[in-house]
């Protein structure tokens, strides 16, 4: 029996002003900053009225200065603020490479661990809105290849708030990339305060054919490819990875153990990517000795994202993608 | 060579410079002992290098020392710093402990980053300094987060960011200067003109004749002082933490100044003639500063000789801290990546 | 300068190929595009035409192996001095001398590059030679106590998954232990049997039986052409053929070119069946110039799919019992099979020796159930008038290896017939071949 609030939805964006909400009424040391964030309410509408609420000193819109901005983020964590700082793209963010890569995520390191960076950095990512090569791209794999880093990649709405709510509390830095297209995206989401785990994995389902491995939008793609493979006798385990560093090794590995078969699906370029990592992870572990097919890398094409949504569609992967790979497997195809 | 800077008023009505007014005899006196320390840290480490003791390379602050003093002056152990590559006098003035610096200097666990940091990283977070930073300009933007924290929390706390020459041409220098005034923070940005970014002249590097004639830009304060005059750094840095206090946002301060050694290690000196080095020398912050002390009868010249004598001792016994620490434990070099380490 | 004779590449994944004989012997003269010498790779055999006019010198030996693009020969021209050899083959037992030789003649040494490429070639090749197995097959089989080498890959390129460890686990606890131990096998020397009919004129019909037939399989065909000279040339291990050591299909066609040089025909029209069929082949690729014709009845060599159980089977079978489940599997209409023909037939396979010389000769050709030679880069290349004759009921191969005959070349499918045209509808084939000879 679900009582009426248990049944209680919210979209993706709405999950995040939430978890935002409740961690500012909590704590006054909670900050946001980024660009267009205060009356805009957001450039995808995420933050939303919170200024209202919590005033121009508290939601914070910065210039225009990536580099600047995430800079005090990180100066400002270090003092005794927890900020939650967005970039407006997250393609922007490689205009504050600097401050993420060479300051948030070696403060700690460099000073033995005398100070932490509890900083929050929130990146909107990914294609699908017609936003074409420097609005749209994946790059999460360039701060999950640096350690001190922690990064996230909420798939879901209850997802998008606990992990925030498990970013906040973390006192290291924690990179949390939103698909945009996701923002939309309506989902159950628990009242009041909760975390999701960093560094959990999540079986979306169970399954005993194959492993199929996802992150962020691609859980969705896979869980409808999961769908149909059902209806042709192939029972394929679904797995959002959600924290891409550090990832979650025994959730992945014993799914392949059980099932011999991994394709991992991910938006981001496919060469030196998550797919990558967690191919290695498989192939490097005991898991190995299990696997009764090669591993299938489903990722972006080598390319920028292109404007023609037709292009921009089809350098992503895709459900009949996702199936062609997952059929090859089961069928011992490949 | 003529100074470029523009000497402020650095004489009280009844022309007392403004350090003596200002301060005790007992505060002057440690001041000149911070000097000594970080003059004989400084050879300390440059001896230890040479002979082979440590690995690393370094950026030495020798002839700065006033700089560094001069503007820690009136900050408490509240008050935050960030510091540069060449950052170890900004330690010794923000109060740091010698020997736990030299530890670090040799990268041993007894040091203050436990040898994960070593001459680039040196600080003490304890006494409000927020770090050294090997990227230039890296520390101006963290600066202003600090300052934030500190307007946000109603600490009181006025952050000092030190930073070189050679920074004010990064666009974070510009972007940090740029928030700092649009939400009046309390920092006060102190250029540390060493007159080259490595061999670069600020002539061949920097548009405006005066590095604090980019304040105009920022819409706040900014002046140009003789960096090896401690009282006259010491009177336009107060100023400034002076008025961070008071909520009057930021400020920026131009100490015009010179490193008698190479950028570092590597450096040969052939971007400078030796007649200008020899000139910068004649004006030895520490000997100006010693005068400064004698000439008020704040100190005799016994008192200074044991002055730096203690600094001598202390540098000394230092340096044997650091050469019986322990080395890191290979098995703990990922400790501290994260709070709680995680499972590779 | 002499013209250098290289080894040529004939098929896609070939790094060597070896000498197997030379036309002519060093010293004599050769003009362009006669044969020259013969050479086998791993999948096929065929002749390789002289370059050029010339005197033959510095012949590699037959047998060795040669990297491709690299020398083998060199032609001279008349009154051009022969001096030392140009350069040494790059070919096995060459390497130790290489280095040296090639720091003395670095200028036009233009070997060395395809050298190192031949040898990295060469240990990649060794690398495929083993079995191809999942993790997990390898880990199931290590468990199990299973040599990968004995199972059967249904995977991808014969990848043994864990399914067929799982099967053949399955099996092995159901399956009895070998009644009783083969037969060793003794090899015999000596030419094949070459059956001649005796009347007949113009050109003649060479006629190539299947595996584990004979020559007189061919006797319901032989009315329908008895106006030409009829060659029936039994297999080596079958029929009257001595039991040769075969341990390839290189090594059969190498006998059974042999065996059709000895005939000194100036021409002749092929015919062959299944295994047979794959031996035509394998002889059009290399004697084309000695053939009119070629007919192939449900030929092997044209994919990898066979009937292994039915190969083990007859192989295996040592009384009429055995044997008579087999022969139905061969035809379409199981009515053929009376058991006095099985009687016959088992009849013809009383020798031990003879069963032990095809269950070897199945092993290296069919191991695993597997054709392991492959004909049809070479099928492509003939330029012969072809006919192809398939059952469509053919259960041994699958007709649809006949789907990869290129477009100049007939295909006749039979509705109802298995792998036995020959015999199961005689009439019609003999009719084919009559309309070709």
């Amino acid at each position: 029996m679900h009582t009426k609030t248990d049944l209680r939805e919210l979209s993706y964006a709405e999950a995040i002003r939430e978890a935002m909400d409740i961690a500012m009424a909590q704590d006054e040391r909670v900050i946001l900053m980024g660009e267009d964030i205060g009356v805009y309410g957001g450039a995808f509408g995420v933050t939303g009225d919170l200024i209202e609420k919590y005033g121009m000193d508290r939601v914070m819109d910065t210039p225009i200065s990536e580099l600047g901005g995430a800079g005090v983020a990180v100066g400002a964590a270090m003092t005794g603020l927890r900020p939650i700082f967005e970039f407006q793209f997250s393609d922007f963010a490689t205009l504050g490479m600097e401050q993420i890569v060479n300051q948030a995520a070696k403060i700690r390191y460099m000073l033995g661990g005398a100070v932490s960076v509890p900083v929050v950095m929130r990146f909107p990512s990914g294609s699908g809105t017609g936003a074409a090569a420097q609005h749209s791209q994946s790059l999460e794999a360039w701060t999950a290849h640096v350690p001190g880093l922690k990064v996230v990649q909420p798939a879901t709405p209850a997802d998008a708030k606990g992990l925030l709510l498990a970013a906040l509390e973390d006192p290291d830095p924690v990179m949390i990339y939103e698909h945009k297209i996701l923002y939309k995206m309506k989902g159950h989401v628990p009242e009041g305060h909760y975390t999701t785990p960093i560094g959990k994995a999540a079986v979306m389902r169970e399954g005993k054919d194959l492993t199929i491995v996802a992150t962020a939008i691609m859980v969705h793609k896979a869980l409808d490819a999961a769908e149909t493979l059902a209806t042709e006798g192939i029972d394929a385990e679904v797995i959002d990875l959600r924290t891409i560093r550090p990832m979650d090794r025994d959730t992945v590995l014993a799914s392949v153990r059980k099932t011999g078969r991994l394709v991992c699906v991910y938006e981001a370029v496919k060469t030196l990517g998550v797919g990558a990592e967690v191919s290695a992870m498989v192939a490097e572990s005991d898991a190995f000795d299990y696997l009764d097919a090669p591993i299938i890398r489903l990722g972006g094409a080598e390319c920028p994202i292109p404007y023609n949504p037709e292009l921009e569609k089809a350098v992503v992967p895709q459900v009949p993608d996702i199936l062609e790979a997952a059929r090859n497997l089961a069928k011992g195809r490949i | 060579m003529g100074r470029t800077f523009s000497v402020r008023d650095t004489v009280t009505p009844n022309n007392t410079p403004y350090a003596i007014a200002r301060y005790s005899a007992d505060e002057l006196k440690e001041a000149l002992k911070k000097m000594y320390l970080i003059r004989k840290f400084e050879e300390g480490a440059e001896d230890s290098y040479m002979r082979g003791l440590i690995h690393g390379t370094m950026h030495l602050s020798i002839g700065q020392e006033a700089s560094a003093v001069g503007s820690c002056m009136s900050l408490s152990d509240e008050d935050k710093i960030t510091s540069t590559h060449r950052g170890h006098g900004h330690c010794v003035a923000k109060g740091a402990d010698l020997s736990r610096m030299f530890a670090e200097f040799f990268g041993k666990e007894s040091g203050y980053c436990k040898g994960r940091g070593g001459s680039m990283h040196i600080a003490d977070p304890s006494k409000g300094n927020l770090g050294a930073n090997g990227i230039v300009g890296g520390g101006l933007p963290i600066a202003v987060g600090a300052a934030l924290s500190a307007k946000r929390l109603g600490t009181g706390a006025v952050t000092v960011c030190f930073f070189g020459d050679g920074a004010n041409n990064e666009g974070a220098f510009h972007e940090a200067l740029n928030m700092a005034k649009v939400w009046n923070l309390p920092v006060v940005f102190v250029c540390e003109n060493n007159k080259y970014g490595m061999s670069t002249s600020t002539e061949r590097s920097t548009a405006v004749k005066n590095i604090a004639d980019r304040a105009v830009a920022y819409a706040m304060p900014g002046v140009t002082v003789d960096g090896n005059d401690f009282s006259a750094v010491a009177e336009a840095v107060d100023a400034a933490v002076e008025r961070a206090r008071k909520g009057e946002g930021p400020s920026l301060v131009e100490n015009v100044t010179y490193r008698w050694r190479g950028h570092s290690k590597s450096d040969r000196n052939r971007y400078r003639t030796k007649e200008e080095i020899a000139e910068w020398q004649s004006r030895d912050p520490i000997a100006a500063m010693a005068k400064l002390l004698t000439d008020h009868k704040i100190a005799s010249e016994d008192e200074i000789a044991g002055i730096e004598a203690d600094a001598t001792r202390i540098i000394e016994e230092a340096i044997a801290f650091a050469t019986e620490g322990a080395n890191p434990k290979i098995e703990e070099v990922t400790r501290d990546v994260y709070t709680q380490e995680i499972a590779s | 300068m002499p013209t250098e004779v290289i080894m040529p590449k004939v098929d896609m994944d070939m790094a060597k190929g070896k000498i197997m004989s030379w036309h002519i012997a060093e010293g004599e003269r050769v003009s362009k595009g006669d044969p020259l010498f013969d050479i086998e790779t791993d999948k096929a055999a065929m002749e390789v035409e002289a370059p050029a006019d010339g005197i033959l010198y510095h012949t590699a030996p037959e047998g060795m192996e040669i990297p491709i693009g690299t020398p083998c020969a060199w032609l001279y021209a008349e009154g051009e001095d022969v001096g030392e050899q140009p350069a040494p083959f790059a070919g096995q037992g060459a390497h130790t001398v290489q280095p040296e030789q090639a720091a003395v003649t670095d200028e036009d040494d233009t070997t060395s590059p395809e050298h190192a490429l031949a040898s990295v070639d060469a240990v990649a090749g060794e690398a495929t030679d083993k079995v191809r197995a999942t993790p997990r097959a390898r880990s199931l089989a290590s468990g199990a106590g299973l040599n990968l080498a004995d199972l059967i890959g249904t995977g991808p390129r014969g990848r043994v998954q864990a399914q067929d460890v799982e099967n053949e686990i399955a099996l092995r606890d159901t399956r009895p232990a070998p009644p009783q131990t083969p037969v060793a096998f003794r090899a015999e020397t000596g030419a094949l049997a070459v059956t001649r009919s005796k009347g007949g004129t113009g050109t003649p019909i060479v006629m190539i039986h299947g595996f584990a037939s004979n020559a007189m399989s061919w006797g319901q065909i032989e009315a329908h052409v008895k106006h030409r000279p009829i060659i029936r040339i039994d297999l080596p291990g079958h029929g009257k053929s001595p039991k040769l050591r075969i341990d390839s299909f290189a090594d059969l066609v190498r006998e059974m070119r042999r065996a059709f040089d000895d005939l000194n025909l100036e021409t002749a029209h092929l015919v062959g069946h299944s295994l047979g069929g794959a031996i035509s082949i394998a002889l059009a690729d290399t004697r084309a110039k000695r053939l009119s014709s070629l007919t192939l009845l449900a030929p092997a060599g044209l994919g990898p799919d066979i009937n292994g159980n039915a190969v083990t089977g007859i192989c295996r079978a040592t009384r009429t019992e055995s044997l008579a489940p087999w022969l139905r599997a061969l035809v379409a209409n199981e009515d053929l099979v009376t058991d006095s023909y099985a009687r016959l037939a088992m009849e013809g396979r009383e020798d031990a020796n003879l069963r032990a010389a095809q269950t070897r000769l199945a092993d290296a050709l069919f191991p695993d159930g597997v054709q392991a030679f492959d004909l049809r880069a070479a099928l492509q290349r003939i330029d012969l008038p072809t006919r192809i004759l398939w059952g469509k009921q053919d259960a041994i191969i699958p007709w649809q290896h006949a789907l990869r005959a290129p477009g100049h070349m007939a295909l006749h499918l039979f509705d109802g017939i298995g792998h036995m045209a020959h015999i199961e509808c005689p009439d019609a084939v003999g009719k084919i071949i009559k309309s070709v000879v």
